[in-house]
Parts: structure tokens; C-alpha cells; sequence
């Protein structure tokens, strides 16, 4: 098994060596990169199978410089999480093929697929690696390889920021997580991940917590979230659906994977856990509410599916720590499975504002409108992913959802702080429910629904064909988990086998419950496709005529009085005032005869105003003070390490 | 047998209890008011009519109606009327049924959005706000009952074998329960003082002007629908006023039937002695009902241990 994988991940590589041999034939180079990718990516899936099926572990180890071994392990875990990285990544490459169209730039286009190929093989590996120096040394590689496909279109100014923004956030983080390995590495003097369980108690809480902070900044936790929202709208669309669907999830694999090395059972982390998780979920989403770019409002709401994830992994925590098992499962089940459901509805998100994008060339949502009459398939697509990623039946969302407030509620019998916690994830879950609803009938309604605000917008036109199939296919995939959920949710089970602490519910129950999911999506599209029918039946015969839109007695209307997303979400958002900063801009009316009026409003994340407030502008005062010591003269630089030295030496 | 005559009574008989708020407001009005089945007339109207469609809408406008029908008509086959066991039920159906409910208040709202009418937009906007804040209370409600019973469904919570009843040790803790339910009718269902459903000004509406633009028979779909959604909203509350334990299943149907015209008549003297709230008070009558449940839920606490 372990070589069907290596096999895939070489034959993956082939595929980027290749484009960049190729690229002057730019259709060919294109065409023969999918075609790689795609064929990797299914001997990936069939690699991981068989840890899927029946929990087979696999290892495969090498001397790296005669000095590390480089260990790594498939396990039904890392298999769960590679589900993600084998089928989305192919598609995106698929869609890439019409989405990078300027042959013109087919050099470049060439490096963004080397680099998309060292993405997919880094990530792969990351959840496959299984000691620390493993670990490290492809984690960077991911960091470093997204960090180029971030940069594709370097001339913007904008995209160099969030490049950088990016780069500072990603390695910040790795250096939380190489602190806590090294720290672990002072306790058990090897690199293995076995002997982390071993750790004095005291220590396991430390290196959790630091590589907390390091894993957050890759998935995105509040308020580690920044660079998300920056760099999702620089890069392009394809590359943004593989690291929204994909990369933030090596993030949640680590801290579960690290949860599950460690052997702990204490409160504490299923606590700190869910709380980050309520969080993310409930400020990410408000903050999705009060953006008008497209992909940054889709960034956030990665913000916000991060906080369901995490809040499915604390309620598991929380069952281990109280031995509530059934909480447990169903806890870590969710979460587990809300990883794949996040991975397909958010790049078909994404793809589909990436259509929208290049069709119409406008990102801000208030100048779009009326795109499901001139993009159908780029439409019901989106509008599908939309309904999935609100939670609703009978698609995919729902499905991971319902399981952590299935486990949420088996943890209310709970008593003291437990039950506080638990009460909290419903509560946000519940809310989290609300707000991702209001906020994507505000996409759909403002984007694709209505009358096109501006002409770019009443001219686009639907995208070519390896566009739509992905998100055909993704719409399809959502759908079909929602229907008959009974393989994923095994799926899930099998994967949480990996976690040693939890004793999982026996499988008759999970059979029962998942049954009645499946159950209750198939009544809902039963009784829907009878009401179809009744309605046909009820319009045998009529009259239907076509009008325009009753303006309640107003004959001159035009497409600007359309309500906005801004007036939309508004109210919403405002509501959560205190968590969110709204910044208006009103030039007011103040003549019998007003002249041309103006209205602006910004919404400021919270987290970022205090970053740049509180510890960025501080720490630039208090260098601006040292600028002395860096005057341009060389003997004195020398001088500095001369002394350096001789001050090193006789201290150590 | 009983189940399905039960269920067949309730989808037959939805559209008499707005018919009685109507009569009860007449009442105060000092009026005669319409007829008690002036619902009946006003769908049967609608069906024979034929349908005029905006130019600005597509797929997504007629997709509303119905999906808002489908979704009210699928929670009635779950509710355990008058104490008989339900068409279906499964532990833990309550989650999902709430949330097959926002899968309609999700097409309804998209397809306001499709008209192209600011009016519509704006009465989508204040039903997603509003119905965020009703989605919190609901779900501490829940909480509650898990708390006091460790069931997850209807057939759990009024026939099953730990039944919540008034008369129980923590039947006190029903009553705010009782309370709240009642605000989140008034709320979920566009009644005053949230919401008004007799206005004729569509700036101060929420839920009659996201379907301004609706219909012919797609217009008695939704009609239909929003009854199916009142007289459950209202069974729920009558269910939890009286357990039904009674062997007779005519006895409790005539008990339940009696509760049930009490909780419409509720609705219409709360109708014709309140002005609507300004839409800003609205927020704050939703999370009173939040308050009381929330209350009721950390006293349990107390109470379990």
C-alpha cells in the first residue's frame, strides 16, 4: 500500500516536472498536467483504500543526509484526511485549464503548476509524517509552496501585502510548532512521535498549546486568522479552493493528530478547543456578513467552518475527558467529517467566484446581480454549494452538523463547567446555522439573482467547459453525502480509530443514526419532488403572463434601488457591534436640491486593528529607537560581531 | 389508524385556526368579521387563478413556494397530535426538522431576492436577522427538554416514556418555556407586535412582502405552508400546556383541539390589544424569550444534581 502511494505522489511529481519541460506548448502543457494529476491522484485514492476499509497501517522510512530518519506512516487518520487532497486538488488543476487562459504568461503558469504539484505532494506527506524532523521538514515545504502560488500575479501591489502577510503568519506558526517538537524533543531525546505519551503531564499541556498557536495560524483559528482574508483574494481562484478546501485542514490535522499522540484526557484541551471554535465560528461568520469582495467574504466564512470543525473536535474532547463516550464519537465524527464536507462546498465556492471573476472582472458583490440567467451552471452550482455550506438538508453540511449536535446533546447530562461548554457549542452552532444562512442568501440573492447592477455584470457569459465540470461534479459530491451519508460516516468512524483515548460507540448505533439521516434527506427530496408535481398539477391549464416587478405604485424603477448586501447584512452586523468595527461614510443631504450623495461603510476585523494598534505599531516605535545601530558603516557592523562573539564566549 | 386519521385531521383542518384569530380580532373590533373558513375560500380563489411572473426572476422564484410547503408539510409528519404516535420519528428528528425549516425560510428569502424589489430585500434582511435570534431560543428550548427528559424528538418529548408534563418536579420550569414558545409564534409566524400580517404598508412589513410578487396557485402554496408552520407552532405549545395521556383518542383529540383554538385565540386578543414594535424593539422581544429559556435551562443545574 505504501508503495501504490509513494507511486502516486512520484507519478504527481512527473506532472509538475512536466509542465514546466512543456510550457511552451501552453494548451498541451495544460492538458498533459491534468491529465498527470488526475491519473496521481486516483492511484492516491486507491493507496488509501485499503487503511480506509479496514485500518491497515503502513510505514515507509529513509536516512535523509546520514543523520535523520525520515518516518512516515498511513494510517486510517492520515488516510481521511488524504480523501480531501487526492480529489479536490485534481479538479482544481481541471479548472485551471480555461481559468489561466493568457498564454501570454505561460511561463508563469508553468511555475504555479510546479508548485500547485509540491503543494499536493507536501500536504500529502504532512499527513502522512510521523517524526518530528519529517514533520518539519515537509510542513515548510507546504508553508513555502503556497506562499508561491499566493504570489502568481506579483506585478498587483496587493498581492505582494498578502504574500506577505501570508509568509509572516505561516512562519510565525511554524516556529510556535518547531518550539513545542523541540520542547517535546528535550523531554524524550527522540524524534519519534510514539514517545510523546510518555511526556510529564505539565509538559504535554505547554507543547500542546504552543503548537496550538501554530496549527491555528495555518487553519485559521480567530484571531490567527488574518492572512486568510488577504491572501485568498490575491491568489487565484483555483489555488484558493485548494487552500481553502485543502491546506487549512493540515491545520485541524495536526492539533487532532497531536491530541491523539499525546495520549491526554484532561478538560482543559477540549475546553480551550471548543472555545477557540465558538469563536471562530461566530466572529468569522459576521464579519463574512460584512464583506463585499466575494472571495474575501468566502475567506471568512473558512474562518467560520474552521470554528464548526473545532467546535466538533472540543465537544470529542470533552466526552473523553468525562468518559461520555457517545458525546466523544459523535463529537469527533462531525468535526472529522465536516473536514471533507468543508473541502468540497468551499472549492466549489470558490470556483464558482472565480467564474464569476473572470467573466465579469468585478469583485465587489453590490455591482453584480442577475449572473443565474446569463451563468445557469455557474448559478445552481454555487447556489447548491451555498445551501450546503449553510447547513441545511438535505446536503452534505448538514450532515457533519447534525452529528456534533447529536454528540453536543449526549454531553448535556454533563454537570459544571462541561455542561456550560456544551450548552455554549449548541447555542453557537445554532447561531453559526442562522448567520451562514443569512449571509449566502445574501451572496446568492445580490450576485446571481435580481437585475444586473452594472453592465459588466449584464454581459458576462457562463465559462468554459473544464470550469463547469468541477463544479458539476463537487455539487454532485455534496448531494450525494447528503443523500447517503452511511459509507462517509463509517468513512469517519474507520479514520477515528487513529485516536486511542476514544472507545468508539458500537457500530450498531452509528448504523441507526446514520440511517435516519439518510432517511430524513430522502423524505425531504420525496415530499419536495411531490409538491413539484402537485404545483405542476395545479398549473395544467393556466394563464401565465409576464410583467415587471410590483414597485408598490412606483412607475420608474431602476436597477440601483435593488436592496444591496450592504443594507442587507447590515442589521446583522450590526448587532454585533462591540466584536466588529463599522466605519461609515455618509456625505449627507443638506440642500432643497441634494447633489450627488455618497455612502460608504467598512467593516475593520477586530483582530486586525489590534494587531496593527496594539503590537505592531509599539514594537516599530520602540526599533525606530534602535535605528541608530544600523548606520551604513561596515567596520562598525564588523565591530558588532567581533564583539558578539567574545561575549558568547565567555558566557557559554 | 389513528396516526393517520390524526394527521389527516391536522392537514385538513390548518386553515380554520387563522379563520378563528380573524374572528376573535373582529370581535374586539366590534366587527362580524369574514367567515370562520375564509381561509378554505381564499386558497380554493387562488387555485383557480392563473400566475403572473416578473421578468426579472428565473428558476430560483418558483422554486420558493414550493420548497416552503414541502418543508411546513414534511414537520407535521413527525408531530405526535393529540398524544398519537407520529407518521416517523427518530431520535434526534428535532434537530432536523428545525433545520428543514430553514431550508424553506432559505428559498423563501432567495426568492424575495430574485424580484429585484428593494421592499422584498428589505423583508428578506429583517426575516434572516430575525430568525437567527428565534434559532437561539428554540435550540436553548431544546436544551431544556434534553436536560429535563434526554429525549430528541416530539414522539420522545409528549408520548414517550419520560413525558414532559406541567405536573412533573420541574414543571415550573415549563412555564417559561410556555412563554417563550408563545413569543417565538408571534415572531416565526409574522404576527404583531413583531410583524404585521393585515398591513398594507410594505415598509413596515417582514414576511408579507418577501412574497408580494407571488401568485395565483404558487401564493396558496405559500399560504398553505405558513398555516402548516402556525398550527405547529401551536400544537407544540398546546402539547406542552397539556401531556396527553388518555387511552380515548377522541378524548384527547378534543382536549388538544380545545388548547389549540385557546393558543389561536391568544394569538388574536394579543393581536388586537398591541400596537407592532418599532424594528429595532424587535431584536429585543426576540432575546426576552432567549433570557426566559436560558433562565429556565441553568436552573436545571440546580435542579438535576
Amino acid at each position: 500500500m505504501m508503495d501504490t502511494f509513494l507511486l502516486s505522489l512520484t507519478v504527481l511529481l512527473a506532472g509538475g516536472i512536466y509542465a514546466l519541460l512543456t510550457y511552451r506548448q501552453f494548451s498541451l502543457m495544460k492538458a498533459g498536467y491534468v491529465a498527470i494529476t488526475a491519473a496521481g491522484s486516483l492511484i492516491g485514492l486507491y493507496a488509501i483504500w485499503g487503511p480506509l476499509q479496514n485500518g491497515i497501517v503502513v510505514t515507509f522510512s529513509t536516512t535523509w543526509l546520514h543523520l535523520f530518519t525520515l518516518t512516515f506512516t498511513l494510517d486510517s487518520l492520515s488516510a481521511f484526511f488524504l480523501i480531501p487532497i487526492f480529489g479536490v486538488c485534481p479538479l482544481a488543476a481541471l479548472y485551471s485549464f480555461h481559468y489561466m487562459d493568457k498564454a501570454e504568461q505561460r511561463g508563469r503558469v508553468a511555475v504555479n503548476y510546479f508548485f500547485l504539484t509540491l503543494l499536493i505532494i507536501s500536504m500529502a506527506l504532512v499527513a502522512t509524517a510521523d517524526n518530528i524532523i519529517s514533520f518539519a521538514l515537509v510542513w515548510e515545504i507546504m508553508s513555502l509552496s503556497s506562499f508561491f502560488l499566493v504570489m502568481h500575479e506579483f506585478q498587483e501591489k496587493a498581492t505582494r501585502k498578502a504574500g506577505y502577510i501570508y509568509f509572516i503568519f505561516t512562519h510565525v506558526g511554524a516556529m510556535f510548532i518547531f518550539a513545542a517538537f523541540s520542547l517535546a524533543y528535550s523531554y524524550t531525546g527522540t524524534y519519534d512521535f510514539l514517545s510523546f505519551a510518555d511526556m510529564p503531564g505539565g509538559i504535554k499541556i505547554i507543547v500542546f498549546f504552543l503548537a496550538l498557536v501554530g496549527f491555528g495560524s495555518k487553519a485559521g483559528i480567530f484571531p490567527l486568522h488574518m492572512w486568510l482574508p488577504h491572501a485568498h483574494p490575491a491568489a487565484p481562484s483555483n489555488i484558493s479552493a485548494v487552500m481553502s478546501g485543502v491546506m487549512i485542514k493540515m491545520g485541524i490535522y495536526g492539533i487532532i493528530r497531536l491530541y491523539a499522540t499525546l495520549g491526554v484526557t484532561e478538560l482543559i484541551f477540549g475546553e480551550a478547543v471548543l472555545l477557540l471554535g465558538i469563536v471562530s465560528g461566530i466572529l468569522g461568520v459576521v464579519y463574512a456578513l460584512g464583506k463585499h469582495d466575494l472571495k474575501k467574504l468566502l475567506a471568512y466564512h473558512s474562518v467560520e467552518n474552521i470554528g464548526i470543525i473545532l467546535i466538533g473536535t472540543g465537544i470529542g474532547m470533552i466526552g473523553i475527558a468525562s468518559e461520555n463516550m457517545v458525546m466523544a464519537s459523535f463529537g469527533f465524527a462531525g468535526g472529522l467529517l465536516h473536514v471533507l464536507n468543508h473541502s468540497i462546498f468551499k472549492s466549489l465556492l470558490f470556483f464558482g467566484a472565480g467564474a464569476v471573476l473572470q467573466k465579469t472582472k468585478v469583485r465587489h458583490i453590490d455591482q453584480l446581480g442577475g449572473l443565474m440567467k446569463r451563468m445557469p451552471t455557474t448559478g445552481k452550482t454555487f447556489l447548491i454549494g451555498s445551501v450546503s455550506i449553510s447547513g441545511l438538508p438535505p446536503f452534505n453540511g448538514f450532515v457533519s452538523e447534525f452529528l456534533i449536535y447529536y454528540g453536543a446533546f449526549h454531553g448535556l447530562t454533563l454537570s459544571g463547567s462541561s455542561f456550560i461548554f456544551t450548552m455554549l457549542a449548541i447555542l453557537s452552532l445554532a447561531i453559526i446555522g442562522g448567520l451562514a444562512a443569512a449571509c449566502f442568501s445574501k451572496v446568492v440573492g445580490v450576485v446571481f439573482l435580481g437585475e444586473p447592477r452594472t453592465q459588466k455584470a449584464a454581459e458576462a457569459l457562463e465559462t468554459g467547459f473544464t470550469m463547469t465540470l468541477p463544479m458539476l461534479f463537487l455539487s454532485t459530491a455534496c448531494l450525494v453525502i447528503g443523500i447517503f451519508p452511511e459509507p462517509f460516516i463509517m468513512a469517519v468512524f474507520q479514520g477515528l480509530k487513529s485516536i486511542k483515548t476514544l472507545q468508539l460507540v458500537g457500530t450498531d448505533e452509528i448504523t441507526i443514526v446514520a440511517g435516519n439521516l439518510a432517511f430524513a434527506a430522502r423524505l425531504l427530496l420525496g415530499v419536495f419532488l411531490l409538491s413539484v408535481l402537485l404545483r405542476k398539477v395545479f398549473y395544467l391549464k393556466k394563464e401565465i403572463s409576464r410583467g415587471s416587478t410590483w414597485g408598490c405604485g412606483f412607475t420608474q424603477p431602476t436597477v440601483k434601488m435593488q436592496y444591496t448586501g450592504t443594507s442587507y447584512a447590515m442589521s446583522i452586523v450590526d448587532f454585533f457591534r462591540p466584536f466588529v468595527h463599522i466605519r461609515t461614510n455618509y456625505s449627507g443631504i443638506n440642500r432643497i436640491f441634494p447633489g450627488r450623495t455618497t455612502y460608504e461603510s467598512r467593516v475593520d476585523d477586530i483582530a486586525e486593528t489590534t494587531l496593527v494598534d496594539h503590537i505592531v505599531s509599539p514594537i516599530l516605535y520602540l526599533l525606530a529607537k534602535l535605528r541608530w545601530i544600523q548606520h551604513g558603516h561596515i567596520q562598525l557592523y564588523i565591530g558588532y560581531i567581533i564583539v558578539t562573539i567574545i561575549a558568547l564566549l565567555l558566557f557559554i | 389508524m389513528e396516526t393517520y386519521i390524526t394527521l389527516a385531521i391536522a392537514i385538513l383542518a390548518a386553515p380554520i385556526f387563522p379563520g378563528i384569530i380573524l374572528k376573535t380580532k373582529a370581535y374586539f373590533a366590534g366587527k362580524q368579521g369574514p367567515p370562520l373558513f375564509i381561509k378554505y375560500f381564499t386558497i380554493i380563489k387562488l387555485l383557480r387563478k392563473g400566475s403572473v411572473y416578473s421578468t426579472s426572476t428565473s428558476f430560483v422564484f418558483k422554486l420558493g413556494p414550493t420548497v416552503s410547503f414541502a418543508t411546513a408539510l414534511i414537520v407535521l409528519l413527525f408531530f405526535p397530535f393529540a398524544g398519537s404516535t407520529p407518521l416517523f420519528s427518530f431520535h434526534g428528528d428535532i434537530i432536523v426538522l428545525f433545520y428543514i425549516m430553514g431550508i424553506g425560510r432559505f428559498f423563501t428569502v432567495i426568492a424575495a431576492l430574485d424580484t429585484a424589489s428593494p421592499f422584498e430585500g428589505m423583508g428578506a434582511a429583517r426575516e434572516v436577522f430575525f430568525s437567527t435570534l428565534a434559532e437561539a431560543t428554540i435550540f436553548t428550548i431544546l436544551i431544556l427538554f434534553y436536560r429535563l427528559t434526554g429525549s430528541l424528538s416530539f414522539a420522545e418529548y409528549f408520548i414517550g416514556e419520560n413525558q414532559i408534563s406541567l405536573m412533573n418536579a420541574s414543571g415550573a420550569l415549563l412555564l417559561f418555556v410556555i412563554v417563550a414558545l408563545f413569543m417565538i409564534l408571534l415572531t416565526e409566524n409574522s404576527r404583531v407586535p413583531v410583524d404585521d400580517p393585515a398591513t398594507h404598508l410594505e415598509l413596515t412589513m417582514i414576511h408579507e412582502v418577501m412574497i408580494l410578487d407571488h401568485s395565483g396557485p404558487d401564493l396558496a402554496l405559500i399560504e398553505l405552508g405558513s398555516f402548516y408552520k402556525l398550527f405547529f407552532y401551536s400544537a407544540f405549545i398546546a402539547h406542552i400546556i397539556y401531556p396527553f395521556t388518555s387511552a380515548n383518542g377522541v378524548v384527547n383529540g378534543l382536549i388538544f383541539y380545545a388548547i389549540l383554538a385557546t393558543v389561536y385565540i391568544a394569538i388574536g386578543i394579543t393581536e388586537s390589544i398591541m400596537a407592532r414594535f418599532r424594528m429595532d424593539l424587535v431584536p429585543q422581544f426576540i432575546l426576552t424569550s432567549f433570557a426566559l429559556v436560558f433562565f429556565a435551562a441553568i436552573l436545571t443545574m440546580g435542579i438535576l444534581q
